[in-house]
């Protein structure tokens, strides 16, 4: 038996709780998932790998790969092709449909392919090979200063750092730039990362749960990261790597959004209306986040 | 007297990777086991680290190098200054030590005065350039020049001494020396 795992036709950070919804991941019983995939239009990095994150949960949990069906549209699934994300998704699921053979790109528009960050030395290699794209991406596409590569390339190491400090599994990064005309106008450059670990619950559990009584769970554990820069860790220096990101962030304009468990926080910028918490979402495992770098002038 | 370490030579030895970006804890706490070695074996009273050749430094690699370097093992009468430091690694380096009330001499120019990263309030970093700019003082000394009581030059004195960006000897308070 299978059950339907319904994918929006446009999978974002924001319709990713449509995605999250049908998964139901906190109900392992349910019969294996197939991932429905053939009417998506276009999927954000956020939700590419967002869902190769539902794959490796239910892989892990239980110990069969869940179905896949591409999505109909030649390019649409070429495109998916180009990022990588099939090269991954085939050790994660049981594909059905044709994928076409497509060198991976990591130029244009997508500046880092989907990557599987295992451990500190994945990282390495990510910001290394990130630097001189995204510094000719910044500055060419998005009008934005030289000095904006560097804390960029930062936010992404500490993007990526987050799965190996704390997941406790391995998770993917991807960077790609695109027009983001529905909500801003403008272009933009997205970091998304997401991982099927502990997610910051469980990590920040043990310090902050009884800091936090009643109020415990994913929306405080984030805030408890996000906001006040709390880390699992008692080491002062720690906690560091997401105010870093921040204050990038407010320097650029750009946006922060970290999604845990059923909790979603945002750093919202002025050109967004998205809610700073949102603390009552279905489940989704581990922790999912995406920056979000706009151009300084609006997209012709 | 002084002594140079490359940052970009030990991360080579620490990963035993051709890397230049120092990024990630555990990349950093492995450089700084390096480099606290190095300090270790060598007698000379000031350590110039040389980032001069390292490409991208994170805020982790900020805190286990630069942050715990200067929290850590430095034996008494031993000062760290930073050298070849741009922007970029002057902005984590920076954003890492304020966090946890540090600060780090930086020479951009072995002839020159140092200049600072961290937090300093205003009557340490006018103590500081006082020291800099005389090749050394006592506390009188500061008083006079700063219009001070003596406690709070003695204190400002102090405070320097204690995050190793003064050399104190005999009642007199002196730059750290870099070249």
């Amino acid at each position: 038996m299978t059950r339907i795992v319904e994918i929006p036709n446009s999978l974002d950070d924001r319709t990713f709780d449509i995605f999250a919804a049908s998964l139901k991941a906190d109900q392992p019983d349910l019969p294996r998932p197939l991932f429905d995939a053939r009417g998506v239009q276009w999927a954000s990095p956020f939700g590419l790998v967002g869902l190769l994150t539902a794959g490796q949960a239910w892989q892990e949990a239980r110990r069969e790969r869940p179905l896949f069906t591409v999505p109909a549209q030649d390019d649409v699934v070429r495109y998916w092709a180009r990022t990588g994300f099939f090269r991954e998704a085939g050790e994660l699921f049981e594909i059905h449909g044709k994928v076409p053979k497509v060198k991976i790109e990591e130029q244009s528009d997508v500046l880092l392919g989907i990557t599987a960050i295992r451990a500190s030395s994945d990282v390495h290699q990510v910001v290394g090979m990130i630097q001189e794209r995204a510094s000719r991406m910044l500055a060419d596409k998005l009008g934005l200063e030289a000095k904006a590569t560097m804390g960029f390339a930062m936010s992404l190491s500490e993007s990526c750092q987050n799965i190996v400090e704390h997941a406790g599994t391995s998770g993917w990064v991807s960077v790609h730039a695109y027009n983001y005309r529905r909500r801003l106008g403008r272009r933009v450059v997205v970091i998304a990362v997401s991982d099927g670990g502990i997610g910051f619950r469980r990590s920040l559990e043990g310090e902050q749960s009884r800091r936090y009584g009643e109020r415990w769970g994913d929306g405080a554990a984030l805030e408890a990261a996000v906001i006040h820069n709390v880390s699992r860790f008692r080491d002062p220096g720690r906690g560091q790597g997401l105010a870093g990101i921040k204050r990038y962030l407010a320097r650029w304009e750009g946006k922060l959004s970290i999604r845990s468990g059923t909790a979603r926080i945002a750093i919202v910028p002025a050109w967004d209306e998205d809610v700073p918490l949102d603390d009552h979402l279905a489940y989704f495992p581990g922790s999912q986040l995406q920056v979000t770098i706009p151009s300084a002038q609006p997209a012709e | 007297m002084v002594h140079t370490i490359r940052v970009d030579q030990v991360l080579r030895e620490a990963v035993a990777t051709p890397y230049r970006d120092l990024v990630t804890r555990t990349t950093g706490a492995a450089v700084r086991t390096g480099i606290e070695r190095a300090i270790l074996a060598d007698h000379g009273s000031t350590t110039l680290l040389d980032f001069s050749a390292v490409g991208l430094v994170d805020f982790s690699c900020a805190d286990e190098v630069v942050a715990k370097l200067l929290l850590g093992v430095l034996p008494a009468g031993r000062y760290l200054v930073l050298l070849g430091i741009n922007e970029d690694h002057s902005e984590a380096i920076d954003h890492v030590l304020r966090h946890q009330d540090l600060a780090v001499l930086v020479t951009d120019d072995e002839a020159g005065p140092c200049r600072t990263l961290g937090l300093l309030s205003d009557d340490l970093l006018q103590a500081l350039e006082q020291v800099q700019r005389r090749g050394g003082l006592d506390v009188s000394a500061l008083a006079a020049a700063a219009e001070w009581t003596l406690e709070r030059a003695a204190q400002a004195l102090e405070r320097l001494t204690l995050l190793r960006l003064v050399m104190a000897e005999a009642l007199t308070y002196s730059p750290v020396p870099i070249a």
